[in-house]
């Protein structure tokens, strides 16, 4: 009776638990989408008005432009920022300098060598010009320790939590790149595979330190407003056939799929966890009605068996409330130790029993893991948080709930039987066999 | 002369079943003096069984009334019944009524629950009764490790538990064997006798009967005006059952005829 019950607190505090480890997951992924949808709509209105610009043998991934670490790095010659800015309606030219720093790697596939770069790092360097850092993204916005770079820095370095690692410094300690030193100003908490490696600096600096002064990897080219875009981009395309350029048309199309693609994930989501909700708290009602008739029945039976016992106890001098409180004490001890029984099965088996029991949480119209999201890491927007799996497990609360309920069940459940127990006549109870 | 501790005045208890009404009693007049041991005798559906829930407060008479140490009990709400139970009166059942969930000792100790002893004190006297019924070896016994007759004596060792007025015992020999009988009879009889315990004992067991002071019958729900003097009342007075020579307290048999005591 006790395991019976057990188990049925089992699923009224293994629920909450699963509910709780939804709205976790629910309320990051609310979050994180909330703001990739953000982003994404910052990076379409500046998309509106940018041409990226890559020299065309370079490998380029994801939505953001710039070679893949390890992949082929070809520059450009500086002076062509000159050139472009005297196209009519640039606004601005935007330069970068992109330089992996790693070890080479050999692999033979399918009978063919092929030699990659395994990089350490990737220095980038931006222009600290006060008019560019503040009115293009060029620097990282996530800092979570030290300071972003400034206008004008030099002889400093911004360094992702990876770089800290490898290098093995922190804020304001001295990093040796290259042979040069740099003071660590600050970190920034880009994890991906391609940001997860970068190390910002002044353009300046990272050209010297390569001996690649008056180079450049890419640049970001801004028009005046969006009816420049067309005419700009085709007069870069013929006149610098050695530019890949794509144009903001063909990027507004990618990111607003994106946007589309998460939005619609997001309402996937909310749907379902809503439909959980509901069904979780219809489980919770049925466990814990569940749980009250057992104890309800378990302690009429019991009165029922002892009916000499009780006759017994008041003939001796019991009165009816000490008759009452003894078959409450037991009724609310019983459900404790159900309580402890339930505890023990939640704790090892709460995952599977939400799993049994609450809907699967469905992201992408498929079935997910349930009580949990699959972490998901979106591949193309650098910086975009990645979900965390979130699994249900029982927390202090939790525990102190089940106890607070087992108490409670076994008071309401023992509470007519033992009333009854307590009004029995003691001369019926003495003749009952 | 002694005081009076129990006495009933045309008590009478009628039942209505299925439209019949059964007259179980039907003026009991009843008088026990402080010390009185005395057997109620009758055959079986003669209104033993009801007298004795009169006087133990588990019931009420439809007429008459029951004077308890002093107190009319049928005068008093039900709500305060159960003081009366556990300080003024001291059950023994036929089928023993042991909690077997309790060892002995615990057993002899619950009508002392809620009272104002403290727990230590409780457990001392539950040993002393235990002592008293010659347990002492026995008190941590559950029930089912016990014969019939030690499970009876630890009963009688809980009826005396707060000290009351009264023991009501009934059929109290019912489910024993005849070496058990006899040893609660002489164990009530020495607790009469040392303890000054006030005794009804119900049985329609005439041998048994016999072993108290008076003998009374009871008949179709009256008490017979017959009645006998039990050899219980003449131990009482240091005289020999058969040859009524004078004896001493001690005597285990009598030493002109030689019966055992």
């Amino acid at each position: 009776m006790v395991i019976a019950l057990g188990f049925s607190m089992a699923i009224m505090i293994s629920i909450p638990s699963g509910i709780v480890a939804n709205q976790t997951a629910a309320q990051r992924l609310t979050e994180n989408y909330d703001e990739l949808i953000d982003r994404m709509q910052e990076e379409i209105n500046a998309a509106l008005t940018l041409i990226e610009c890559s020299p065309s043998s370079g490998f380029t991934f994801g939505p953001m432009p710039g070679p893949m670490p390890g992949g082929s790095e070809n520059f450009l010659d500086e002076s062509i920022i000159s050139d472009l800015e005297s196209i009519q309606g640039v606004k601005d030219v935007v330069p970068f300098f992109e330089k992996s720093e790693g070890t080479n790697q050999t692999v033979t596939r399918f009978g063919r060598t092929f030699t990659f770069l395994r990089p350490d790092y990737t220095i980038l360097g931006v222009p600290l010009t006060s008019s560019l850092i503040n009115n293009y993204s060029i620097l990282p916005t996530n800092i979570i320790e030290g300071r972003n770079l400034r206008e004008e820095d030099s002889g400093v370095v911004l360094l992702s939590l990876n770089n800290t690692g490898y290098f093995g410094v922190g804020i304001g300690d001295e990093v040796n790149i290259l042979g040069s030193d740099f003071t660590v100003v600050g970190v920034h908490g880009a994890s991906g595979f391609r940001e997860g490696m970068m190390l910002y600096m002044n353009i300046s600096d990272a050209q010297k330190i390569t001996d690649l002064e008056g180079k450049i990897s890419r640049l970001d080219v801004y028009a005046e407003d969006q009816s420049y875009v067309d005419g700009i981009a085709s007069t870069i395309e013929s006149e610098y056939p050695e530019l890949s350029v794509t144009t903001a048309s063909e990027r507004l199309s990618r990111l607003q799929n994106m946007q589309d693609m998460y939005e619609d994930t997001l309402q996937n989501a909310e749907a379902t966890i809503s439909q959980t909700q509901t069904t979780a708290f219809q489980e919770i009602v049925i466990a814990t009605a569940a749980s009250s008739l057992i104890v309800l029945f378990t302690m009429l039976y019991t009165t029922r068996e002892r009916t000499k016992e009780i006759g017994t106890l008041k003939a001796i001098g019991f009165s009816n409330w000490n008759v009452m409180s003894q078959f409450m004490f037991e009724g609310i001890l019983m459900s404790l130790m159900a309580g402890v029984v339930g505890i023990v099965i939640g704790y090892v088996g709460a995952p599977t029993i939400t799993s049994l029991l609450l809907p699967h949480i469905s992201m992408f119209g498929t079935q997910g893991r349930p009580g949990s999201f699959q972490g998901y890491t979106n591949p193309g927007v650098p910086g975009a948080p990645g979900l965390q799996v979130t699994t249900a497990a029982l927390d202090p609360q939790l525990i102190l709930f089940a106890f607070g309920l087992a108490l409670l069940l076994g008071a309401l459940g023992s509470l007519y039987p033992a009333w009854r127990a307590s009004r029995t006549s003691p001369m019926e109870a003495l003749r009952y066999e | 002369m002694s005081e009076l501790i129990l006495k009933t005045e045309g008590l009478e208890k009628v039942f209505k079943m299925g439209g019949r009404t059964i007259r179980a009693l039907s003026g009991v007049n009843l008088q026990v003096k402080k010390s009185d041991f005395i057997s109620i005798m009758g055959p079986s559906g003669s209104g033993k069984t009801t007298l004795l829930n009169m006087l133990g407060c588990l019931d009420k008479p439809t007429h008459g009334k029951v004077v308890l140490d002093g107190e009319d009990i049928t005068k008093v709400p039900e709500r305060r019944l159960y003081k009366i139970r556990r300080h003024k009166i001291g059950f023994i059942f036929q089928t023993f009524n042991l909690l077997p969930y309790l060892n002995a000792v615990e057993n002899v100790e619950l009508p002392m629950e809620g009272t104002k002893k403290s727990r230590n004190e409780r457990r001392a006297r539950a040993r002393e009764l235990l002592k008293l019924v010659g347990l002492s070896e026995r008190e941590g016994h559950r029930p089912h490790r016990l014969s019939a007759g030690e499970q009876q004596r630890v009963a009688i060792a809980r009826a005396l538990a707060n000290n009351p007025a009264l023991v009501l015992a009934d059929e109290a020999t019912g489910n024993l064997d005849s070496k058990s009988k006899y040893e609660i009879v002489r164990l009530l009889g020495k607790l009469n006798i040392d303890q000054g315990t006030t005794i009804v004992m119900v049985t329609h067991d005439n041998h048994m009967a016999s072993h108290a002071d008076r003998m009374l019958f009871l008949k179709d729900g009256k008490l017979l005006k017959e009645e006998k003097q039990g050899t219980h009342f003449l131990k009482k007075n240091l005289m020999c059952p058969k040859c009524h020579s004078r004896i001493q307290p001690d005597d285990v048999r009598c030493p002109r005829c030689g019966k055992k005591l």
